[in-house]
């Protein structure tokens, strides 16, 4: 029997987020929902499973793509201090309402 | 078993006469001993089944298995005004009323899986009926149970057939520990001493024969494809009274704490 890895999902309550919780090794689908039914689910602490096999899973992790070499400081909110302009605007839309 | 539960559902129920309680008592009493007999056999394989994942689905299932063992005890217990614990492990292995199904020893993976398919698949049979029961407190475990159950028979189902379509030595071991289960299987079946009083009150909606019946229906072209033509079976009168070496061991593993302090409370 060949195993494969299949990477389990877990949801605590209907609406909240799906979070990764682990894996499992089975030869199958039908199995694997079997298996992270047990490993991830048997206690009543799951609403909803997604059992993905892992090799169906794009995964990117070049440093060149998502590290980059160069400066990246002026794609984060951080290099910007807005803070005078939000105030200004604020007050603005303030005495406008106020009229 | 000593964990808080409701007031004994039995008493909010119209009074049952004593003919109706020794009737009902003796279904429990059945049902209760094979949930629990194939917990403890399937729990043999707890830390040695084929693959870890498996372990712990197998042991899970096992787990189950005593779950509703427990809750049918108590349902006894309230009907005929004893005790749980001592009616799961304070007698002696000829008073266990399991079907002889559940008689056998372990064996090999093929061997425990070809079982629980048998069980499982005859199980359903049986909890379908139970859930029309007419005594309530019956007919609601019964559908509580058929919830988990239905898992259960989808993990046997999917373990028959890998095994089925595995290469031949394996399928070899699937179709011989079918052909030698096939006649003790019969026995979840098998007729009751009461049944007649059970048919009359609705508290086994349908008699055994008829289960037996629709079990093998259902169950006999599945088999066949892996075992090739079965012959033809019954359930046997001493279906749920012979015992053997293999479950007198057994009874000694599943009696040996309670054994070792009587009376106490764990």
């Amino acid at each position: 029997m060949t195993e494969r890895v299949w990477e389990v999902f877990r949801q605590e309550d209907e609406g909240d987020p799906m979070i990764h919780s682990g894996n499992v090794n089975a030869a199958d689908e039908e199995l694997a929902m079997h298996y992270a039914r047990e490993m991830y689910g048997r206690r009543g602490e799951s609403h909803r499973l997604w059992i993905v096999a892992r090799d169906a899973i794009t995964e990117l992790d070049d440093p060149d793509l998502l590290k980059p070499p160069f400066d990246r400081s002026h794609k984060k909110p951080g290099g910007y201090i807005i803070k005078h302009k939000l105030e200004a605007a604020k007050a603005r839309a303030g005495s406008e309402a106020g009229e | 078993m000593s964990a808080t539960r409701e007031p004994p559902s039995a008493l909010k129920e119209p009074v049952l006469d004593m003919a109706a309680r020794e009737a009902l008592a003796e279904l429990l009493l059945g049902v209760a001993d094979d949930e629990f007999v194939i917990g403890f056999w399937d729990s043999e394989w707890t830390g040695i089944a084929p693959m870890l994942e498996e372990d712990v689905a197998t042991s899970s299932i096992a787990q189950d298995e005593i779950g509703h063992a427990r809750a049918l005890y108590e349902l006894l217990a309230d009907l005929t005004d004893d005790d749980a614990d001592r009616i799961a492990f304070g007698r002696e292995p000829d008073a266990y009323r399991h079907a002889a199904l559940l008689n056998h020893a372990r064996g090999d993976w093929a061997f425990s899986v070809a079982r629980r398919w048998l069980y499982e698949s005859a199980d359903a049979v049986r909890l379908t009926a139970l859930a029309s029961s007419s005594w309530e407190p019956l007919a609601q475990l019964a559908t509580k149970m058929r919830r988990e159950e239905t898992y259960h028979r989808l993990h046997a189902d999917a373990w028959l057939r890998r095994l089925a379509d595995a290469a031949p030595d394996v399928r070899g071991r699937l179709s011989g520990a079918l052909t030698r289960l096939w006649p003790d299987a019969q026995d979840v079946f098998a007729p009751l001493a009461t049944e007649e009083e059970l048919v009359r009150g609705g508290y086994l909606p349908e008699p055994m024969r008829a289960l037996h019946a629709s079990w093998q229906h259902a169950a006999l072209p599945v088999l066949e494809l892996i075992t090739g033509s079965l012959p033809a079976a019954e359930p046997s009168i001493d279906g749920r009274t012979r015992r053997t070496e293999d479950f007198a061991w057994l009874h000694g593993q599943f009696t040996m704490v309670a054994r070792s302090e009587e009376g106490a409370s764990w």
